[in-house]
C-alpha cells in the first residue's frame, strides 16, 4: 500500500479528532480531515467529519473551537471549507444552510481596530478576523476567513477585499510572515514557515502588485528542509502549491513527517494537515488557486 | 505540600487576607505586615549550563526553605519560556538543561515531574520544541511534554480582579499540577521593561481560548493579567534561568548578555523584584510586580532573606530601549541606551 493511502486511512480512522492523541475532538483537525479526505475521493469519511461540524455548528452560525468550548469561534472559516470540499466530494448540497449561516456569522465578525502608533509597523486599523471575539485582528485567521469567503463565492465583498489588503500589508519587508505583527518599535519580526505558507495560501488568485508577495515565496522556499516539523510543512507546501511553487521534495518531505508521526502517537490535526497538503487529484477548496 | 512549609503558608495566607482586605473585612495594617513578611531568595552566580546546574537548584530550593519530602509524590510542572523559538536566538528561551537539571531535583524528590509550555507566538509547539533545542532533551530525559496550547481546558474564578476578567481558562496540566514551576529566562521585555517568573506564567495561558498572540490578555491588561494569572494559579516557584541573558529589545530580538545567574525563589514577585534590581530597574515602578505586590508577596528589598549571593554584588544593568516607558523603570539614570 502507498504511503499516501495509508496517510489517508489514517485520518479516517482518527476522525473525529483532536490536536493531541489523547485530546478532545476539535474543529480545526476535523474541518482538515473533511478537506482532505474530500480531496483523496473518500466522500463518505468526509461526510461523517462534515456531518459532526454541522452538529457543532451554533445557532448563530459559528463553530466553536472544541466540542465542549463554543468560543472563540475563528475555526468557524475552516468549517465553511469543510463543507464546500464535503458537497463537492459528493456532489450534493446538503449543507449549503450550514454554509450560508457560518458565512453570516463570519461577515459579521470583525476584528478590532486601533488608532495606527509609530511604535507598531503594520496597519492597526484594518479589519480582518480575530482569535476571538472583541480582539485585534491577526494574520492567521484572516487567511482562514479570506479563503473560506472567496471559495464560498464572496471574494469581491468589502470584507474579504479588506482581509486581502490587511494580510498583504502583515508581510514582512525582508519576506515571509510573523503572526500578525511586522514591525514593532523599530525592528522587523521573524518570519515563520506556518504564518507564511497560510497567508500564501489565502491570498492564491488575488492580483496583488507588491514585492512582499514573491520574497515571501522566496522566503519560504529556502526556509523548507526535511527536518521541518509538521504543522508547519504542511501549511508551507499548501502555501507554494497554490502559489505555483510546490519544491520538488515536497512529496518526500511529508513521507518523512508521515514517518515520524506514525512511530509516536499520532494526532488528527497533523495527520490530516500532511494529507492536505498533498498533491490534489483535482482541485479542491482547499488546493484551488482560483476561487 | 507540606502544611508547615512556611512559604506555602506566607503565600495562602497572602491570598487569603488580601480578598479579606478587598471586601474591608480585615485592617489594612494586618496586610500590610503580612506582605512585608519575609521571603527568601537565592541568588548563585559563577553559572553555565554544562555544570552542576542540578547542585545548584537544590542548594536554592533547600535555602529557600522548601520541604523535599513535601514533593513525594507530588505532581510538578516546569514551565520554560519558549516563546518564538529560533535556533539562531537561543538566549531567548529556556535553556534545556536547566529544565532537565530541574527536573532532576524534583524527581530526586519523589516528584511526578512534567515539563508544558504554551507557545505564545507560534501555533505549531513541535517546531517551538525543535527550535529551542527543549524537545531533545525531553526526550532524551525521558520527561513527557504537554501541549498547553491544545489540552482541554477548565475555567477557574479570577482570584486576582486586577483586571476585567471574571475568570480564567487554564489547561488541564495545570489544573492538575500540585506546583506549577515558573523557569523564565531573565530579559528585558519592550512593553514591561522585564521579563521573568510572574510573566512566563502567560505562558500558561491556552492559545485556543486566547489567541497567538494571547490577544485577550492584552486588551485586558498586561501588568492586570500577569498579576491575575499568578494569583489563580495553584501553587508556583520559580527557577530562572539568568545564565546566557537578553537586553535590548526582548523578549524575542533583544542582544545576548551573560550573566552566570541561577536565582530561585517560592515568592515569584520576590525572586523578580530581585531580578529587576540586578538588571538596575526598579521593582517598585514596574506595574505588575506594584500590583503583586498588594497581596502576592513583598518586593520591599528591606523584607526579602537574601540566600546565596546578594544582588548588590551581581548587578550589571541591562541595556533597555530608548523609549519613555522604559527609561523611567531604571533605578539609577546610567546605564547604556539602544534604539
Amino acid at each position: 500500500m502507498k504511503w499516501t493511502d495509508q496517510l489517508i486511512d489514517c485520518v479516517a480512522a482518527a476522525t473525529p479528532g483532536g490536536y493531541l492523541p489523547a485530546g478532545p475532538p476539535a474543529t480545526e483537525p476535523i474541518a482538515w480531515a473533511a478537506v482532505s479526505l474530500a480531496a483523496a475521493g473518500r466522500p463518505g469519511a468526509a461526510r461523517r467529519a462534515a456531518d459532526w461540524l454541522a452538529n457543532a455548528q451554533q445557532r448563530d452560525g459559528a463553530v466553536g473551537v472544541t466540542a465542549d468550548q463554543s468560543t472563540p469561534a475563528w475555526p468557524t472559516s475552516l468549517s465553511i471549507l469543510a463543507w464546500l470540499a464535503a458537497q463537492q466530494a459528493d456532489g450534493a448540497h446538503s449543507y449549503q444552510d450550514n454554509i450560508q449561516r457560518a458565512v453570516d456569522w463570519a461577515l459579521e465578525a470583525k476584528g478590532r481596530t486601533a488608532p495606527r502608533k509609530p511604535q507598531i509597523g503594520h496597519d492597526t486599523m484594518l479589519v480582518g478576523w480575530s482569535w476571538a471575539a472583541d480582539t485585534h485582528s491577526w494574520l492567521e485567521p484572516t487567511a482562514m476567513f479570506v479563503k473560506a469567503l472567496r471559495q464560498a463565492g464572496y471574494a469581491d465583498h468589502p470584507r474579504v477585499r479588506e482581509g486581502v489588503r490587511l494580510l498583504t500589508d502583515r508581510l514582512l519587508p525582508s519576506g515571509g510572515a510573523n503572526y500578525g505583527n511586522t514591525m514593532v518599535l523599530g525592528q522587523e519580526l521573524l518570519a515563520h514557515a506556518q504564518p507564511t505558507g497560510i497567508v500564501l495560501w489565502a491570498l492564491a488568485g488575488e492580483a496583488i502588485e507588491d514585492a512582499r508577495l514573491p520574497q515571501a515565496i522566496d522566503y519560504l522556499s529556502n526556509s523548507l528542509t526535511a527536518q521541518t516539523t509538521t504543522a508547519s510543512l504542511a501549511y508551507a507546501v499548501l502555501g507554494l502549491t497554490v502559489q505555483n511553487a510546490r519544491p520538488a521534495e515536497a512529496d518526500s518531505w511529508l513521507e518523512e513527517a508521515f514517518d515520524r508521526q506514525s512511530a509516536d502517537r499520532p494526532s488528527l490535526y497533523k495527520l490530516a494537515l500532511l494529507a492536505a497538503a498533498l498533491p490534489s487529484p483535482a482541485p479542491t477548496p482547499l488546493a484551488s488557486a482560483s476561487s | 505540600m507540606n502544611p508547615h512549609d512556611k512559604t506555602f503558608i506566607d503565600r495562602r495566607s497572602l491570598l487569603g487576607l488580601g480578598g479579606l482586605a478587598a471586601a474591608g473585612l480585615v485592617a489594612m495594617p494586618a496586610v500590610e505586615r503580612l506582605r512585608k513578611s519575609r521571603s527568601p531568595v537565592f541568588v548563585a552566580k559563577g553559572q553555565s549550563y554544562t555544570g552542576e546546574l542540578a547542585q545548584t537548584i537544590r542548594d536554592g530550593l533547600l535555602a529557600c526553605d522548601v520541604q523535599p519530602n513535601s514533593f513525594q509524590g507530588k505532581r510538578v510542572l516546569l514551565k520554560p519560556n519558549l516563546v518564538e523559538p529560533s535556533r539562531r536566538i537561543p538566549h531567548m528561551t529556556t535553556h534545556p538543561a536547566m529544565i532537565v537539571a530541574a527536573a532532576d531535583v524534583f524527581r530526586d524528590w519523589g516528584a511526578e515531574v512534567s515539563v508544558g509550555e504554551a507557545p505564545g507566538h507560534v501555533r505549531d509547539t513541535e517546531m517551538a520544541l525543535a527550535e529551542s533545542g527543549v524537545g531533545e532533551a525531553l526526550s532524551d530525559g525521558g520527561l513527557r511534554f504537554a501541549d498547553l496550547n491544545y489540552e482541554e481546558v477548565g475555567w477557574r474564578r479570577n482570584r486576582g480582579k486586577y483586571s476585567g476578567l471574571k475568570g480564567i481558562y487554564l489547561p488541564r496540566s495545570v489544573l492538575e499540577a500540585d506546583v506549577v514551576v515558573s523557569m523564565p529566562k531573565m530579559k528585558t521585555h519592550h512593553w514591561v521593561g522585564v521579563t521573568c517568573g510572574m510573566k512566563n506564567f502567560y505562558g500558561v495561558m491556552p492559545g485556543i481560548k486566547y489567541g497567538w498572540p494571547k490577544n485577550v490578555l492584552h486588551h485586558n491588561g498586561i501588568p492586570q493579567t500577569v498579576a491575575d494569572i499568578n494569583a489563580t494559579l495553584p501553587r508556583t516557584m520559580t527557577i530562572v534561568d539568568g545564565v546566557d541573558c537578553m537586553e535590548g529589545d526582548g523578549p524575542i530580538l533583544g542582544s545576548v548578555k551573560h550573566m552566570g545567574l541561577v536565582v530561585v525563589g517560592a515568592n515569584l514577585p520576590a525572586v523578580d523584584a530581585t531580578v529587576a534590581r540586578i538588571m538596575g530597574l526598579d521593582p517598585t515602578k514596574i506595574e505588575y510586580l506594584r500590583l503583586a505586590s498588594h497581596h502576592l508577596g513583598t518586593i520591599d528589598d528591606a523584607y526579602l532573606d537574601q540566600r546565596g549571593e546578594a544582588w548588590q554584588d551581581v548587578r550589571s544593568p541591562f541595556h533597555i530601549l530608548d523609549e519613555a516607558h522604559l527609561q523611567k523603570l531604571r533605578a539609577t539614570p546610567d546605564g547604556e541606551l539602544v534604539s
